[in-house]
């Protein structure tokens, strides 16, 4: 599942952070705001970026804008602070960000770039519909910048919406074909079930993303974590240290490393890199991930201790106004902890995020409350795109165990483990056990 | 039951204020602040640590002492003096644990590290190797008087047009000096005045223009502050009300009371301050807040005790009565009212003796911004205001009494009323007690 979301939840993870730094906000997947922008400026903004010069380019910037402040300027910052958050990790450029883009609007309402920025912050905040206004009216100041159709997709998507998405996932694509749009043509196959085309589309991203850091680490990774989901742990591994060697200490390589290495038995190294990714940016699933590992190399009581953070980081997070029903519910129900509970938080996230990801943790935390007949029908629409993910594939085959139709039960289970064999540290022995039976 | 459970928490009433915000760098930052100086001949190191939620929740998790923390940071801390490494010593240490959001809290760590000694002109590099990849603030500054952009780690720059400070080495040429070596913050300073100064009456006191009107206006909201929290848990309501209705008190007897929760409060902000100020050096105002508290906790003890054995005689002497078994000795009346104005005394100082921190921070706040008239009356206000609420809900109390002691007269609820009330106080006493006393460790 892990694996999976890592795409997918990418928002999630993007959410998780700029909670975590107090009001900031990301969105990976949408992250690659050189394409909203008017060409000089991306010009200037990639030029900077590529040669890891942002902080110099936002100090310009800065300087500037103290002489004269002007609409293009502020959002231009704007999206130069999101950059700089996701080069660092640090997200209080987020706050930063949010604020420049804001001022930017104010000086002129229909600025694009301030349009886009608020769009990519509003979907990290998973406030979907809010996110597919502002793309929508970001749509209508420029309907040939590819980036705007990147924001309103990616905000139909979460909303379930997967045909509209699609269409203006093609429409970037063609538009511009770049980092971002081929990233979203690989997350759209792979929603589709076409796994090789996905890492196809993904490894295009990987070449358009050559020479600039961050991007780079992060398409080589999303490749790696594709290559994890089919059951290829090995070039998984490879690619997150290729992305390791452009980007040393990259959060998001780590855990993916983490997990690879984990998916070969090599607990111990797994260990020390899930630690080194949660040391750097403690994302609740690094932490549940941590947590595992620790478990699993017997050491219950420091497993323990990392799911008590998690509820410590959730605390935060809720106070800070994000709204991770769905993760927190996947959580619990993984854990056998809360499940009633869990179940009525999976309810209220399916109502925020209609889409497969709400469909699968609703069936799964019905089933793990033992309410299986309610769950099949989620367990189905999960699948019903023909999404290849052991996981949604095991959690289907646990309801059909459950309701007692044992040869469904066995093919789901034997489909999950013949696509990634080891798809949860935690479920994939309840997997091998039944596809036994 | 639940008041009895929101009373409790009388040093919660000491957290409150402070818990509004978040850190302002993030849940996850982790910060850090150097500043190398010369004292005397003796090259020193004042270090700041401020951790955000989550690492100060993992810290404590993982139960590493400060003394561990000082340590680590000494070995993470490269000094060379004139191209040769010298070794860094932590010599005084203080730690903290302001309130952070969600109910959680943050942790500040200063520690003086002493380095070699300095005769001559003599080049001082360090470079700060501490957990180079966590995310947070960095700075580092020389000499005992340079400015800190962040002022130590209490305020970070908010403006839109500056990024977080990554200083982590600094040079320069050092040489003997007469400044004393560094200081380490004391008190209620070192509860992040950033986030603690945040609260309304806090932000009284720096106002900058200082007319007729805002002056009567900062005067008329400190009295609503002062109101206001007194209406917050603590500071003694029920303790009050259980007094007055037990004691067959009047409504002079609560004035009284709002007279001496004033004065009490006055007083012991003032004293607090004074220690503050010129006793930091033997004593941390934070250690005396546990010993005001079991202070305050033994007061109300003592008061619930001796009301409960009075109205355990005059039980007996009521039944002794109906029963005519009763001989007719002593003044007692006179013991009573006695033991009134002392019960009166003890119980008004105990609402009053716990000063509100943000009261405190009003108090330093205008010593440093040299408006002490200004920070005293403001203060007398605060008291005035948080008296009147307490005075308030005792007539209340009072008033509410009489009423319904004039429709059931000696009804048996009547009589147990004040046994009852007695038992309140008594209970809370205890209560208060026990929550100080973990503290004092």
């Amino acid at each position: 599942m892990r694996t999976r979301l890592a795409l997918v939840g990418v928002a999630a993870l993007a959410a998780a952070l700029a909670l975590l730094f107090g009001g900031a906000f990301e969105h990976e997947a949408a992250a690659r705001g050189g394409d909203v922008l008017p060409p000089a400026i991306a010009e200037q903004l990639q030029r900077g970026f590529a040669a890891g010069a942002t902080a110099a380019l936002v100090a310009g910037l800065q300087g500037e804008l103290r002489v004269q402040p002007s609409a293009k300027a502020y959002g231009t910052l704007g999206l130069a602070y999101e950059q700089r958050a996701r080069e660092t990790g640090d997200a209080t450029f987020y706050g930063r960000a949010e604020r420049a883009l804001r001022r930017a609007l104010a000086l002129h309402p229909n600025d694009l770039n301030a349009l886009a920025g608020l769009g990519q912050l509003a979907l990290a905040r998973h406030q979907f519909r809010h996110a597919l206004t502002l793309g929508r009216a970001a749509r209508r100041v420029s309907p040939t910048t590819a980036g705007v159709y990147g924001i309103v997709g990616d905000a139909q998507l979460e909303l379930g919406r997967y045909r509209q998405a699609f269409t203006a996932f093609d429409r970037m694509a063609t538009l511009k074909p770049s980092v971002a749009s081929y990233a979203r043509v690989s997350y759209a196959r792979e929603l589709l079930g076409d796994v090789r085309g996905a890492e196809q589309a993904m490894a295009l991203a990987v070449s358009a993303a050559a020479g600039q850091r961050e991007a780079a680490a992060w398409t080589r990774t999303q490749l790696g974590l594709l290559l994890l989901s089919s059951g290829r742990p090995a070039a998984a591994e490879r690619e997150a240290q290729r992305a390791l060697l452009v980007f040393p200490g990259y959060h998001l390589a780590l855990d993916a490393l983490a997990q690879a290495e984990a998916a070969q038995g090599r607990l111990a190294t797994a260990l020390r890199h899930e630690r080194a990714a949660v040391a750097r940016i403690p994302l609740p699933q690094y932490v549940g991930f941590l947590g595992d590992l620790e478990r699993a190399t017997g050491h219950p009581a420091r497993a323990r201790g990392q799911y008590e953070l998690i509820r410590v980081i959730e605390r935060l997070l809720a106070a800070n106004g994000v709204r991770n029903d769905l993760d927190i519910a996947l959580f619990d129900v993984d854990h056998g902890i809360r499940l009633r509970h869990a179940l009525e938080l999976a309810r209220r996230g399916y109502r925020e995020r209609p889409s497969i990801v709400g469909d699968d943790v609703l069936g799964w935390a019905l089933a793990r409350n033992g309410r299986c007949g309610e769950a099949l029908p989620y367990a189905r629409r999960a699948l019903r795109l023909g999404t290849r993910d052991a996981v949604k594939e095991f959690h289907r085959g646990y309801v059909e165990a459950c309701l007692g139709h044992r040869a469904a039960a066995r093919t789901w289970y034997r489909r999950a483990l013949a696509l990634n064999p080891h798809f949860s540290i935690l479920w994939a022995p309840v997997a091998r056990k039944g596809a036994l039976r | 039951m639940k008041r009895l459970v929101v009373l409790a928490g009388l040093l919660a009433a000491l957290v409150l204020p402070a818990a509004a915000s978040a850190h302002p760098l993030g849940n996850f930052t982790v910060n850090r602040f150097a500043r190398v100086q010369v004292s005397g001949h003796t090259l020193y190191v004042r270090y700041v640590l401020d951790m955000a939620e989550i690492p100060t929740y993992q810290a404590r998790q993982q139960g590493v002492g400060a003394g561990v923390y000082a340590l680590r940071i000494a070995r993470g801390l490269r000094l060379t003096v004139d191209d040769a490494p010298a070794r860094l010593v932590p010599v005084r240490r203080t730690l903290a644990f302001p309130a952070g959001a969600a109910g959680l809290h943050t942790l500040r760590l200063e520690v003086v590290l002493r380095g070699p000694e300095v005769t001559g002109s003599t080049r001082v590099t360090v470079d700060d190797r501490n957990e180079p990849d966590r995310l947070g603030w960095r700075e580092v500054v020389v000499g005992a008087h340079a400015p800190s952009v962040s002022d130590e780690l209490r305020a970070y720059p908010k403006s839109l047009l500056s990024s977080p400070l990554r200083v982590t080495r600094a040079s320069a040429v050092l040489r003997p000096t007469s400044d004393p070596p560094p200081p380490l913050t004391r008190g209620p300073a070192l509860r992040a005045p950033d986030r603690v100064a945040d609260s309304g009456f806090a932000t009284l006191i720096a106002r900058r223009d200082l007319s007729g009107l805002v002056l009567l206006g900062s005067l008329a909201a400190a009295l609503f502050w002062g109101a206001a929290h007194a209406l917050s848990p603590g500071h003694g309501k029920t303790i009050v009300t259980a007094y007055l209705v037990g004691q067959r008190g009047t409504p002079r007897h609560a004035a009284l009371l709002g007279l001496i929760v004033t004065a009490t409060h006055t007083v012991g902000v003032f004293a607090l301050g004074l220690v503050t100020l010129a006793l930091s050096q033997f004593v941390v105002p934070d250690r005396l807040y546990p010993w005001l508290n079991l202070t305050a906790g033994a007061l109300v003890v003592s008061v619930g005790l001796a009301v409960l054995r009075q109205r355990v005689a005059e039980w007996r002497h009521d039944r002794a009565h109906r029963t005519g078994l009763h001989l007719h000795v002593h003044g007692h009346v006179h013991d009573h009212t006695d033991f009134s104005r002392r019960g009166l005394l003890a119980v008004g100082i105990s609402g009053g003796l716990l000063p509100c921190p943000s009261a405190l921070v009003v108090l330093l706040a205008a010593i440093s911004l040299h408006r002490l008239a200004f920070g005293l009356v403001l203060i007398l206000a605060f008291s005035v205001g948080l008296a009147a609420a307490i005075t308030g809900v005792g007539l209340l109390a009072v008033l509410a009494k009489r009423t319904f002691a004039r429709r059931s007269f000696e009804g048996p609820l009547v009589r147990a009323l004040p046994v009852a009330s007695a038992l309140v106080i008594l209970v809370f006493g205890l209560v208060m007690s026990a929550h100080a006393l973990p503290e004092l460790a």
